[in-house]
């Protein structure tokens, strides 16, 4: 391969590179723990609107005025769309709230259920197949 | 533009075999014997299909479009020059073929005495493996609806429609799940992608 192409292809890898933590495809309860749900109301600092999760990176606040980062899995964009949320709902440094259960093995990785913008439209953000909490109502 | 796609099946051809060989670099003690009359010698695992080949290259697919908002606004992203659609047709192809490898009925569910990936919620081998044996039509089923739903994404990357990309995503997850559903997790009612 001529090193142009290498080049331009190395590039191309780079830009595409990062979209959410790498997850493989597990049931719900093998990654999220549903006895331990979250409400959490933060900023928001990043959003991923890809396949087949999005992806809500949020700073959050703690009690000693120390910030925590939060990086939440969504259902897919195409889901979220039908639900009236566009990704032009979403901009760096909004308030939002979000439900989620908090995941087993990376207590900063969470599972959305609903999302509540500043605007006070809330929108179901849940997966296909997560705990029947009524967050799909 | 022939000249690129002729390029890109022989790169195809060449990425796949060795993502083959890296997932065969990882022994799966177990080697069954091909049935009488067939030419296949599965070597890897379908957990190591999965996570060497399939899910590498389907994550290539998934990512070439998207959008990202951070301080810099919104930013849309797909793939623009020739090259990089050649590359997303290259990692399409290989999702779209390894689908033929999970069809290859002796393929051993994971390597000998590995165990459940989530205990308690998801199966072990050896119980994924008496569902896909009591259920061969359907494994075939599942797998050629996963291979299915790669049409519209091989059909977009051909025309360069990142649009018609990204709205190909969902149906492939979705063929995905259907399959973990039924082999993998069936008892998990409460499922996410």
């Amino acid at each position: 391969m001529k090193t142009k192409t290498m080049l331009v292809l190395l590039a191309f890898g780079a830009f595409f590179a990062a979209a959410g933590p790498a997850l493989a495809h597990h049931a719900f309860a093998a990654e999220y723990d549903v006895d331990k749900p979250l409400e959490l109301k933060g900023t928001l600092t990043k959003m991923e609107w890809v396949n087949p999760h999005g992806w809500l990176y949020i700073a959050t606040k703690q009690p000693d005025g120390s910030t925590k980062n939060w990086t939440i899995e969504t259902s897919g964009p195409a889901q979220m769309s039908r639900r009236g949320l566009k990704k032009t709902d979403f901009v760096a440094g909004m308030a939002l709230t979000v439900k989620a259960y908090q995941g087993i093995k990376d207590p900063a990785l969470a599972n959305g259920r609903t999302l509540v913008l500043a605007d006070g439209r809330s929108f179901y953000i849940g997966s296909v197949g997560g705990p029947n909490d009524g967050a799909d109502k | 533009m022939k000249c690129v796609f002729d390029r890109s099946a022989v790169a195809a051809v060449g990425l796949f075999t060795a993502s083959l060989l890296v997932a065969c670099s990882t022994p799966a003690a177990e080697n069954p014997a091909a049935p009488a009359g067939s030419p296949f010698r599965p070597v890897a695992s379908i957990r190591e299909v999965m996570n060497s080949v399939i899910d590498p290259s389907v994550d290539e697919v998934w990512n070439a479009v998207g959008s990202v908002v951070d301080q810099g606004g919104l930013t849309d992203r797909a793939p623009i020059k020739d090259e990089e659609w050649a590359e997303v047709r290259r990692h399409a192809l290989i999702v779209s073929e390894a689908a033929n490898l999970l069809l290859m009925h002796n393929r051993p569910v994971a390597p000998p005495g590995a165990p459940s990936l989530a205990p308690g919620v998801e199966l072990t081998p050896e119980e994924i493996r008496v569902l896909i044996d009591k259920n061969p039509e359907g494994w075939d089923f599942y797998v050629q609806q996963f291979q299915d739903s790669m049409t519209p994404a091989l059909a977009a990357i051909e025309k360069k429609d990142a649009q018609a990309l990204f709205d190909a995503g969902e149906k492939i997850d979705e063929t995905c799940e259907n399959c973990h559903q039924t082999f993998w997790y069936p008892k998990a009612v409460n499922s996410s992608r």
